[in-house]
């Protein structure tokens, strides 16, 4: 694994008014420009614990670490607590609930404003971000006329413009149609390969989880299988307990292999399935 | 029995003001009686439009939306009983919870409609255990459920007033893989139990694919194809030309397919594909 | 409903659309000054030459203009129709029965639809029509930074006017979805008793509200992670700096207003 980024240690979290914690004693690495997919059914604490990573909930015990800096620590002062956020972007589920400004590139410049940047800096970042994102040409747009895609991009950009090293997705992509979600998919991709930004992505989309390098499942607030997509989908059975599927190209090939049919390798996009199915035919037809 | 046919419906977006958008173009459509219909486009294609226009929410600027052959519009000042035989569940229906109890809230379409207070109450017990509902939530205030029960909870509220046609746009939006395929069997359970139409709104071409027997394709405001789920998906190829998003399966066979494969490239279930690769073995 | 225009911002290069918003609103506030300034014929027909000259400068068209006046309309017929019938004077110019009309309240009646117009025409042009509705937020809060001393919160009542502006097209949009879902399960919106229509808004109002407080709270969350923390070390993207030229139009302005001073103490043509 590359260099640990972040941290958790014994990790947990109860909502005051509820009787069970929503996270128990999670402990997890995520290396320095991974790109980490988190699965799990509703309510399974994967939002809970995206917001602790950047201090918008405190733990109830454990600890994080961010480049090897305790922020659950008490020392933590405002300043510091603002670095973090700068560090640590975050991207909501609902487009149109983190645009604060009436015009795209004002939205953009709230972060870098916040932070008190230099107003030249500000617009050279600002016109780098909406280019990052493919936004540049509506950059004197008003938000609410933009498509939900285009929204998030946005959201994105504006992230982007305080020069993060990590972003959090929180089920970004869940509101949004298929040409959507493709568009801000991605950006995501572009944004970890390019800018080698970490990249914690939750979702209920497989698809979109295949994406990533890595995936973590959560099931009542632990982890119940942490690896590559290849080894998770592996694990069909085990996902449809907890409320989850895999990809229709990948459950044929796991029903197939029931078969008796020998398919071997990953079998996690439909390019994978398509070269599997096609190389397993070309054996058959030689032994035949 | 309602089959609901739209003749030559044309539909105008901000009419007469500097913004005029034709939001659908002559539109031809029937919707089969006691089937459930899916229908597909893109974000701006007129789905919602036309959704719209079968409950008589929207009024077509020319054409007719016809009901088992009578106009809804023939008389106007009773459109409000179209409403009640033909129930929309809009996107994310759970903004509409207002009362004070799910049972009060799903009462609401009853209550409209004019029916005694027995009646309501039998048919709010009806509907939650249509949507899925226990009844223990009943009594519950609708802002205390979590996001997959305020959907059935909305959707319930539609169901009690027992249209002869249930349509709902995007009813599984934003729910887990888990939540999805329990929203969707509810649906085509009410369906077997009702025998009632229903037609259901998705972007998911692989959730239309599993649950809907007839379909309709919508592109830029007018009607792309429509035909019986064979029918449509065997012409996948044209679906991806309009950038539909088909099902991860059909890919896959179009992909075989092309590589000089003897698959069918209309086939859009595992099950479907299993067969067709088993087959392929065989030989 | 979606085509709703916001504080009716006319996009164009215009002097009026350039100059300084800071500027404009303390131009605002004088020419508002000025228009009661005016007690004859030479000062309205002043006035009246500069809301002209205002039109010209914003190089918006007329129709866009008029349509802005239509809303008043009726109130500009009504207090006219006031003061030509209710106005006592020393020249009568008609009198039958009861109804007696004097040149002086002629002379009023034009009079107030000349400030009125003006007025309207006056603000619409320096504020409105030429400048968006962030510029204006941010000039507002430039120019009350002064009360920031006495404690007075400038910047996070900017930030609520900003934030307010942004959300009116989501709320209305919302609004507009939630009544068609409410009409779907045959709510009636426009039938009954007044009670009754009250009564009917109740499934509106409650999902607008709990949706809006669902918004904000996701909003408050969101600014947090974008580091927001008050206006303290803040900074911003555009930095206006007053030029030279900004101050051309101030001078002209005053200048305005000191003829319409020295009319009014040598009291040219028909005074009030």
């Amino acid at each position: 694994m590359k260099d640990v980024y972040i941290k958790t240690e014994h990790l947990s979290y109860q909502y005051e008014e509820s009787n069970f914690p929503v996270l128990r004693d999670l402990s997890v690495e995520i290396g320095k420009g991974e790109f980490v997919a988190v699965l799990g059914h509703n309510g399974s604490g994967k939002s809970t614990f995206a917001k602790l990573l950047n201090m918008i909930l405190t733990p109830s015990s454990g600890k994080i670490l961010v480049a090897g800096k305790d922020i659950t620590d008490d020392s933590m002062t405002d300043e510091d607590i603002l670095a973090l956020r700068k560090t640590m972007g975050m991207v909501f589920q609902n487009p149109d609930n983190q645009l604060v400004a009436t015009i795209v590139e004002d939205d953009v410049a709230f972060g870098p404003e916040n932070l008190g940047i230099p107003s030249e800096e500000i617009r050279r970042r600002v016109d780098t971000a909406l280019a990052e994102v493919g936004m540049l040409e509506y950059a004197k747009h008003e938000p609410h006329r933009l498509s939900g895609g285009q929204k998030q991009r946005v959201a994105i950009a504006g992230i982007m413009a305080m020069q993060p090293q990590c972003i959090i997705f929180d089920e970004s992509t869940a509101m949004l149609d298929p040409v959507g979600r493709k568009e801000v998919m991605d950006s995501i991709i572009r944004l970890n390969r390019e800018k080698e930004i970490t990249i914690i992505m939750i979702t209920h989309y497989m698809e979109e989880a295949a994406c990533a390098d890595r995936i973590l499942v959560l099931n009542d607030g632990s982890i119940l299988m942490d690896g590559t997509p290849s080894e998770i989908f592996e694990q069909e059975d085990a996902l449809r307990v907890c409320g989850l599927n895999v990809p229709q190209c990948t459950e044929l090939i796991h029903r197939l292999r029931h078969q008796g049919i020998e398919l071997k390798g990953d079998c996690v996009s439909v390019e994978q399935c398509a070269e599997l199915l096609i190389e397993s035919l070309n054996k058959e037809e030689k032994n035949g | 029995m309602a089959e609901i046919k739209l003749e030559n419906v044309t539909y105008y977006h901000g009419k007469d003001t500097p913004y005029e958008i034709k939001a659908l173009d002559r539109i031809n459509v029937t919707i089969p009686h006691g089937m459930v219909t899916g229908l597909i486009g893109h974000t701006g294609s007129g789905k919602s439009t036309l959704v719209q226009m079968l409950n008589g929410i929207l009024r077509p600027d020319e054409g007719s939306v016809l009901i088992d052959g009578t106009d809804i519009w023939e008389k106007p000042k009773r459109i409000r009983d179209i409403r009640f035989r033909v129930g929309l569940a809009m996107q994310y229906p759970e903004y509409q919870l207002f009362e004070e109890t799910v049972a009060k809230d799903i009462a609401f379409g009853p209550k409209n409609m004019g029916l005694s207070e027995l009646e309501i109450e039998e048919r709010v017990k009806e509907a939650a255990s249509f949507a899925g509902l226990e009844p223990q939530l009943l009594e519950k205030s609708p802002f205390d459920l979590s996001g997959g029960q305020k959907r059935r909870a909305a959707i319930a509220g539609i169901i009690a007033m027992r249209p002869e046609v249930l349509v709902l746009d995007e009813p599984a939006a934003g729910l887990d893989p888990k939540g999805r395929e329990d929203i969707f069997s509810n649906i085509l359970e009410y369906h077997q139990a009702s025998r009632n139409t229903v037609v259901i709104v998705s972007h998911s071409m692989e959730d239309m694919a599993k649950y809907c027997d007839h379909l309709i394709v919508m592109n830029e405001g007018a009607v792309w194809m429509q035909g019986d789920r064979d029918y449509i998906f065997s012409r996948s190829d044209q679906l991806t030309r309009i950038g539909l998003d088909i099902p991860q399966i059909t890919k896959l066979m179009l992909k075989l397919k092309a590589h000089g494969l003897d698959v069918d490239g209309g086939v859009y279930t595992v099950e479907q594909a299993i067969e067709h690769v088993l087959k392929l073995y065989k030989k | 409903m979606k085509s709703i225009a916001l504080g009716q911002f006319y996009p164009s290069e215009s002097v009026l659309h350039r100059l300084d918003p800071r500027i404009k609103v303390i131009l605002t506030i004088l020419y508002i000054v000025c228009s009661f300034l005016c007690k004859n014929i030479v000062s309205f027909a002043l006035l009246l030459l500069s809301a002209l000259v205002l039109i010209l400068l914003g190089r918006i068209p007329l129709k866009v203009v008029l349509r802005g006046l239509r809303p008043v309309l009726i109130i500009l017929i009504f207090t006219a129709f006031l003061n030509i019938f209710w106005t006592k004077g020393e020249h009568l110019l008609f009198g039958w029965k009861f109804i007696q009309i004097y040149t002086e309240g002629l002379y009023a009646a034009v009079f107030i639809i000349i400030r009125i117009t003006a007025l309207i025409i006056g603000t619409s042009m320096l504020l409105t029509y030429t400048t968006t509705p962030i510029a204006l937020t941010d000039a507002i809060e430039d120019l009350l930074l002064p009360l920031k001393k006495l404690h007075v919160p400038v910047h996070e009542f900017a930030m609520m006017m900003t934030i307010a502006l942004r959300f009116i097209p989501t709320l209305v949009e919302e609004t507009d979805k939630i009544m068609t879902a409410q009409k779907a399960r045959g709510a009636d919106f426009s039938t009954g008793s007044l009670i009754d229509r009250t009564k009917a808004l109740i499934p509106i109002l409650i999902p607008l509200f709990v949706s809006a407080f669902n918004r904000a709270g996701d909003l408050a969350t969101a600014m947090e992670c974008r580091c927001y923390h008050g206006g303290e070390g803040r900074t911003r993207m555009t930095v206006r700096h007053v030029r030279f030229a900004d101050f051309i139009p101030l001078v002209l302005l005053l200048l305005l207003g000191a003829a319409l001073i020295v009319f009014n103490i040598v009291g040219i043509g028909y005074t009030m």
